[in-house]
């Protein structure tokens, strides 16, 4: 088997954490609150495994959350201007795919790094919405607006189904098929992928426009769930993806990672939030456990795989 | 010969400065086990390079399967059927063995059952065949297994199974034994043998020639990028053979000069590091060039690396001049006058982009400056002086150490320690990669070097370097001293026979 | 002395003078010393950072905690002061709160060999979160004008902080050009391991960058603080992508080995220039945002498109990388089969 150390650490963390949760907190075994972890978690999961395939073939993208506002906002305008729910879905669909081709055509093509045009973008994107909508939210929405959001199934909200959905498939496309391999490989070692004879510039042109197609997915289970659409929408989205994805075990150098292990990582910052506030801790600390989680899950990692011991240089 | 599998006129490839190869032919039969032979610099690469199609030639032909061909890239000849083993292992260090074997060709099946067109990988494929191949090769891989797991002997293994599973017609070889143990490389000949009953056609490139009398058909030796001499192995001896590679006679090429060795500079006693080290000790007098002969992974470099404070000192203790020395890192071997010319020359050597001034003062830079501040002046004095002692072709001290050929980035490698005033200077195969001349010329430098009393420790894989360069060869096997030999006594194989294990 | 300018800072030059054309043309305020001076003031927080910046991804790191730890800084000064601690030793220790906080980044990075990204993403939020933390999420208000001239005083009509950017660009481009260090710096950002093969403590070094990097944001943090009058925990939201931007515009590249503080200061008089030239302007900030990422884009696109001539002087180590495909500027460097160099995980 391959390895899943550490998932199984993270949901030993994840059992630990809930379970003393549910035995000292009442409020914690709610179905209400456990379906509303679930529920935002869906939609930073669903950028989450865009940015772990990403991620895995060796490119970063910290432009999702500006990619977000703009799906959020004109979808939001466009529901308001009477287009019907399903044509706006589609609409933030091809929005997301479309910036996230852009991206990638840059990275792919014009060879400028990721990391560069990732931030243009995010500039770009972020003041190009605001300075569209002047910083006007969007409301009022029409009533059909939140159907996606708040409509139940077996008693979960729609967007935690679809974001399982969402990690299904992406984890069949990253294991099982031959462009879900070929990410790992131009992740893992570029040169010899071309070698062997990978387009590694088609590869990374489709992980940012699959990327993109994600955000827009995840905006839809995200936005819907409220009766507006802010300019913030996504602010900060990108450290917070970012860390799900690197203390779900992905390297953040390319060549490993699984989605899984995203969504786990999702779901622990997730639980680690709300226990801050059932545990009387104030939420202003929740930034700081979140950034000492990544130091301590990539730390650990280090240590022990002993690659801090390994001498420079040492094959 | 009219049923080449493979056939090369007249190739010609020129690079900046370099004629590669000069109008070669080769010829390579199915069923036929090709040595090439030649120095390094020799132009087999190229040649190899050009028959893989990860060169073009500038003039000549290629025939293959009796048709004229062109390979525009290593995958339009990869897909022809020919397929390279390359020394620098090209493996994905993440992923799997089982996926090792197939990046770029998975087998592949429908997504759902009737769906078209193949997209998802067929796993239960790859690892059915993937197991007979090793069944075929007699080893046994753990399938699952992340490659960067695996030692480099199996990730040789892992690409000899790999052109195993691709159906290769034409196999090329470059030093595969080198990683391998004695045993390895007897079944990787076994397995050859196989191969070309099979009519595989097998371009073994190897400097280890009672290989090529044990397992070639044919060789070519190729000198200077110039064809030699091809004809069938049984035809030639070892001297002969030797004799059409250097064409010269081997003393202008180690110079050896009659030396007193001194007291001793470097005592080194019962040095151990966890897992690679053991026990080792020796010492290494004043002007004297003590070779290290070993394969690759005995501990050679790892000893080396342990005296330059690389690799964390563990137990036994060091002797400069007498006075113990605890040397923690790099740095400090540094002022205790000690001097490592690594074996990556280009990785671990030189800072490529930085210009061949820079390169030099980088060890001595705080020699160079006042206060931190760099004297630009003395920095270009030095910089010259070095470059005009050891007679580096440059066209100048300010151009990046990128350009130069390989032999002159070496002397910039050698140079910037001599810079240093070295008591003791480790070479770790100072030549691999240079062409003859600029060996001869970094071979007559450490002669020269020695007789001024530097004592030198040398490490090298090539058999004839050591012996004649060096005045005593110490030969190390699975991390302990095997054994040592006098100028004198020292044969090449009472050095394998050591060096294996066997004596 | 003879100074050389590099492709892409004759570019730079280029641009600052096209865009003060542009704005003047736009604005009558904008060509005024008043104005230009005052422009400094915000340019001098951004630049003060961006020196060590420079300087950490020439040798192929990155800190992203800088505006965080500006704002820690500035938050435990403020909570000193706050708990009756005179105002001078208060700031003392809130600059050696964030110097030790930027060698925390350096320790886990040199020592323990955690990636720089890695690690500062994670500070990122760590010393963004224990500011937010200690200040219960109000600011602290009410420093004494002495405190505050640090961020809205003059010395001999010059903003004081702008003084002291300039007295920073000239002590990082002599100790970058002149020293030893600077050298090593250089050769880290190209090839790490043949510095360590040359007995050269790279790690020593690292560790020296990433305090520096902490010590400067520290200063910046106060001066934040007595520019706006608040310690808050939200101060200098953002600024690291500025400042970032502000480098990689200077064509300091992401590739490690490659990059002048000539280049950093042109970078942020660009950004900031354009900032409040189109403020006076009245274009919204929102398009300002859009225009200078464009700007950021078309810089690098442009220094891509020609590549650097190696020129032969003391301080430039700029040789035309080629860049891989795939290339992520943070990972690997470029490491081509055909030189026979493997690949090292990180």
């Amino acid at each position: 088997m391959r390895e899943r150390g550490r998932e199984l650490t993270i949901v030993a963390a994840l059992a630990m954490l809930s379970g003393y949760l549910s035995l000292t907190q009442a409020n914690f075994r709610d179905a209400f609150t456990i379906s509303t972890i679930l529920t935002n978690a869906a939609y930073v999961a669903v950028v989450g495994i865009g940015m772990t395939i990403v991620i895995v073939a060796g490119q970063i993208d910290i432009s999702v959350g500006s990619m977000l506002a703009v799906c959020a906002l004109i979808t939001g305008t466009l529901a308001r201007a009477g287009v019907p729910m399903p044509l706006v879905v589609l609409a933030s669909l091809l929005l997301g795919l479309g910036m996230g081709a852009l991206n990638g055509a840059l990275v792919a093509y014009l060879r400028v790094p990721s990391i560069i045009v990732t931030l243009a973008t995010l500039t770009v994107l972020r003041g190009a919405i605001v300075w569209w909508t002047k910083g006007y939210w969007v409301m009022p929405l029409p009533p059909g607006w939140k159907v996606l959001g708040t409509t139940h199934l077996l008693g979960l909200p729609l967007p935690v189904w679809i974001g399982w959905a969402a990690v299904l498939a992406a984890s069949i496309l990253l294991a099982h098929t031959v462009f879900g391999r070929e990410i790992y490989a131009a992740g893992s070692h570029p040169q010899a992928a071309q070698l062997n004879g990978i387009d590694t510039a088609r590869v990374t042109f489709w992980v940012f426009a699959l990327n993109g197609l994600l955000v827009g997915l995840a905006t839809m289970l995200h936005v819907t769930r409220f009766s507006m659409v802010q300019t913030q929408e996504g602010l900060g989205l990108e450290f917070l993806v970012i860390t799900a994805v690197v203390v779900g075990g992905t390297n953040i150098f390319g060549g490993s990672g699984t989605v899984m292990g995203t969504y786990l990582g999702v779901l622990l910052l997730t639980v680690t939030s709300s226990a801050l506030t059932f545990l009387g801790i104030s939420a202003t600390w929740d930034q700081a456990i979140r950034g000492a989680f990544i130091l301590v899950a990539v730390t650990a990692d280090i240590v022990r795989t002993g690659q801090w011991r390994q001498p420079v240089g040492w094959a | 010969m009219t049923e080449a599998l493979l056939q090369l006129r007249g190739i010609t490839k020129r690079f900046p400065g370099v004629l590669a190869l000069d109008g070669v032919d080769f010829a390579l039969t199915a069923g036929e086990v090709h040595a090439l032979v030649g120095e390094n610099g020799a132009g087999k690469s190229t040649l190899i390079k050009i028959i893989s199609g990860v060169h073009q030639p500038d003039a000549g032909r290629i025939d293959y399967l009796g048709t004229p061909v062109t390979f525009p890239t290593p995958r339009a000849a990869a897909d022809r059927g020919i397929t390279v083993i390359y020394q620098e292992v090209a493996l994905f260090p993440d992923l799997t063995v089982l996926e090792n074997l197939y990046v770029g060709a998975y087998p592949r099946r429908p997504l759902l059952r009737h769906s078209g067109r193949g997209r998802r990988v067929d796993w239960m494929a790859m690892r059915a065949r993937a197991q007979d191949v090793a069944a075929s090769l007699g080893v046994k891989l753990d399938l699952e297994a992340p490659v960067h797991r695996l030692s480099a002997a199996q990730q040789q293994l892992v690409e000899i199974a790999r052109a195993l599973l691709r159906d290769a017609r034409v196999i090329i070889m470059d030093e595969p034994t080198g990683p391998l143990t004695q045993q390895d490389a007897a079944r990787l000949f076994s397995l050859i043998r196989q191969l070309r009953s099979r009519g595989v056609g097998i371009i073994y490139i190897s400097h280890r020639l009672e290989e090529i009398f044990e397992v070639a058909d044919r060789l070519t030796v190729l000198r200077d990028g110039r064809r030699i001499v091809a004809m069938p192995v049984g035809e030639t001896t070892r001297e002969m053979l030797i004799h059409h590679m250097v064409g010269r006679t081997l003393d202008t090429l180690y110079p050896h000069t009659a030396r007193q060795t001194g007291p001793p500079v470097l005592e080194v006693e019962g040095l151990g590091t966890s897992g690679a080290l053991t026990d080792v000790s020796f010492t290494l007098g004043r002007g004297e060039i003590l070779g290290l002969a070993g394969l690759v992974g005995s501990g050679r470099t790892t000893l080396a690396r342990a005296i330059f404070g690389i690799v964390p000192p563990g137990r036994g203790r060091i002797k400069l001049d007498g006075v113990d020395a605890r040397i923690a890192h790099a740095g400090r071997a540094r002022e205790l006058g000690i001097a490592y010319v690594p074996e990556e020359r280009q990785r671990q050597g030189l800072v490529l982009p930085f210009s061949v001034s820079e390169n030099l003062s980088l060890v001595i830079l705080r020699r160079l400056s006042r206060l931190g501040f760099i004297n630009h002046a003395s920095e270009r004095t030095v910089a010259h002086d070095v470059v005009r002692r050891l007679d580096i072709r440059t066209p100048g001290i300010g151009v990046p150490a990128a350009t130069l050929s390989g032999g002159n980035q070496q002397k910039v490698v050698v140079g910037k320690w001599l810079a240093a005033q070295p008591r003791v200077l480790i070479m770790d195969e100072p030549t691999r990669g240079v062409d003859v001349g600029a060996k001869a010329e970094i071979h007559r430098l450490m002669s020269e070097l020695a007789g001024r009393g530097l004592a030198i420790l040398l490490i090298s894989s090539e058999l004839p370097e050591l012996l004649g360069m060096s005045d005593r060869i110490m030969v190390m096997h699975r991390g302990r001293i095997a054994g040592e030999l006098s100028r004198d006594q020292a044969t090449q194989e009472k050095i394998m026979a050591m060096a294996t294990g066997v004596a | 002395m003879n100074i050389r300018l590099l492709w892409r800072e004759r570019v730079l030059i280029g641009l600052l003078i096209s865009s003060g054309v542009v704005l003047a043309l736009l604005s009558d305020v904008f060509l005024t010393p008043a104005n230009l001076l005052r422009a400094t003031r915000y340019a001098a927080e951004i630049g003060l950072v961006a020196l060590p910046m420079t300087m950490i991804i020439i040798s192929r790191g990155i800190d992203l905690s800088v505006a965080s730890n500006m704002a820690l800084s500035a938050m435990a000064m403020g909570l000193l002061w706050q708990r009756g601690l005179p105002i001078w030793p208060a700031v003392a220790i809130g600059v050696v709160t964030g110097t030790l906080a930027g060698w925390l980044n350096g320790w886990v990075i040199a020592r323990v060999r955690v990636p720089a990204i890695v690690v500062t993403l994670a500070t990122l939020a760590v010393y963004r979160g224990i500011a937010t933390g200690l200040s219960g999420g109000t600011g602290i208000l009410g420093f004494p004008e002495s405190f505050l001239a640090l961020g809205a005083g003059t010395v001999a009509g010059i903003p004081v902080q702008t003084v002291i950017w300039i007295a920073g660009i000239v002590i990082a481009a002599v100790f970058l050009t002149r020293t030893t260090n600077g050298r090593y710096i250089y050769g880290i950002g190209h090839n790490e391991t043949a510095l360590r093969f040359s007995g050269i403590a790279v790690d020593r070094i690292v560790l020296g960058l990433y305090t520096a990097s902490g010590f400067v944001a520290a200063l910046a943090g106060m001066i934040y603080a007595a520019r706006v009058g608040t310690a808050k925990s939200n101060a200098a939201a953002g600024y690291e992508l500025s400042i970032i931007t502000a480098v990689v515009l200077g064509g300091t590249s992401l590739a490690g080995g490659e990059g002048t503080l000539v280049g950093t200061v042109l970078g942020v008089l660009i950004l900031t220039i354009l900032q409040n030239g189109l403020t006076l302007a009245r274009v919204p900030a929102a398009m300002q945002d859009v225009l200078i990422g464009t700007v950021l884009l078309a810089a690098v696109l442009t220094y891509r498109e020609r590549p650097m001539r190696k020129e032969v002087s003391a301080q430039s180590t700029s040789q035309p990388a080629p860049r891989r495909a795939a290339g992520r500027a943070m990972s690997d460097p470029e490491n081509t089969l055909a030189a026979g160099e493997e690949r090292r995980k990180p």
